[in-house]
């Protein structure tokens, strides 16, 4: 797999460091990769979402298509 | 590719006002207009259904936004669309606003319609193609996908409203700049109506009664709606072309 550098602060790798060792991934890069790629999962599947209609909304709907005519 | 979907646009408004619809124009010039003469009834979820998913009415059976009372749902309507189709073939894709049914749908586009889709007061039309234009180039400027499709529906309510009435060509002007802005970002483009507008005494078929609660209806639905196309090999004599523009252009089948 083809790998590229990025850069974070110092501080905030040195509390992944920490972390990473405690979860038993070892090292830093791993455990990075497994919480971004968890993380865009999450937000993906949270865009596809369909948006559900409350009854409420629905309501108003009809109420506009009524009064457009599309419905009597 | 950018396909830009105005519900209701007819070429009896457009051509007599080329000078102030300057967008129209450059596109006319450049591209290829013409006619698509709908063999069905022309309705807007009936059409826009059949331009997106490549099926005529009697195969997608959805014709109404409100079925047995229940207002109907994209799952309800058992066909695959363009979008589901580019998508699953890892071609990047986005709709926005795409009015076969209410609230219209977005594909990969996260967007809360104006007045859940069915803006009926000036202030709220004015709010729409604001806010679609807005959406569309958030899109188009930071997460530009293969193909972007949008829609605007605000020219059907005014047509239906205002048909003869000089406030239409200012609603025209206003969706002529919206397009101005969008096209400077693609040069494949497709400009298309799901069907024409008329008086409404002399339309083929009514979509709607003569009297409303939002007033009496002057205009109404026109079997011939709009087409521009622009850098784009095929011809698009049938809303179903739409579809299958797309699919052979980018899954080449």
């Amino acid at each position: 797999m083809e790998t590229k550098k990025i850069e974070i602060p110092a501080e905030l790798y040195e509390k992944i460091e920490k972390r990473a060792k405690e979860t038993g991934f070892g090292n830093v890069d791993k455990y990075v990769t497994f919480v971004l790629e968890e993380l865009l999962r999450e937000l993906e599947s949270e865009e596809e979402e369909e948006y559900e209609l409350s009854e409420e909304e629905e309501e108003k709907i009809k109420e506009r298509l009524r009064a457009l005519g599309y419905i009597d | 590719m950018l396909v830009i979907g105005i519900d209701g646009a007819t070429w009896s408004v457009i051509t007599p006002n080329l000078k102030r619809l300057q967008n129209f124009a450059r596109l006319i010039r450049e591209g290829r207009a013409g006619t698509i003469y709908l063999k069905h009834k022309p309705l807007s979820p009936a059409v826009w259904c059949s331009m997106f998913s490549g099926k005529s009415p009697e195969e997608h059976g959805h014709y109404d936004f409100v079925k047995n009372g229940e207002i109907v749902k994209r799952e309800d309507i058992k066909v695959e669309f363009i979008w589901d189709i580019l998508d699953r073939n890892g071609v990047p894709v986005k709709a926005l606003n795409i009015p076969f049914v209410v609230p219209p749908y977005n594909f990969n586009v996260n967007f809360e319609p104006v007045a859940y889709g069915l803006p009926i007061e000036e202030h709220e039309l004015v709010e729409e193609i604001k806010k679609i234009t807005e959406k569309s180039l958030e899109i188009l400027k930071e997460e530009k996908p293969e193909v972007f499709i949008v829609v605007y529906t605000a020219l059907d309510r005014l047509s239906h409203l205002h048909w003869g009435e000089p406030i239409l060509v200012d609603y025209y002007e206003m969706i002529d700049q919206a397009i101005g802005k969008l096209i400077k970002f693609d040069d494949e483009i497709v400009v298309v109506s799901d069907h024409g507008f008329c008086d409404y005494e002399k339309a083929p078929i009514r979509t709607l009664p003569k009297r409303t609660p939002k007033g009496e209806i002057k205009g109404d639905h026109h079997p011939e709606a709009i087409v521009i196309t622009k850098n784009v090999e095929c011809e698009i004599k049938d809303p179903t072309d739409v579809f299958y523009c797309i699919k052979r252009k980018f899954l080449r089948d």
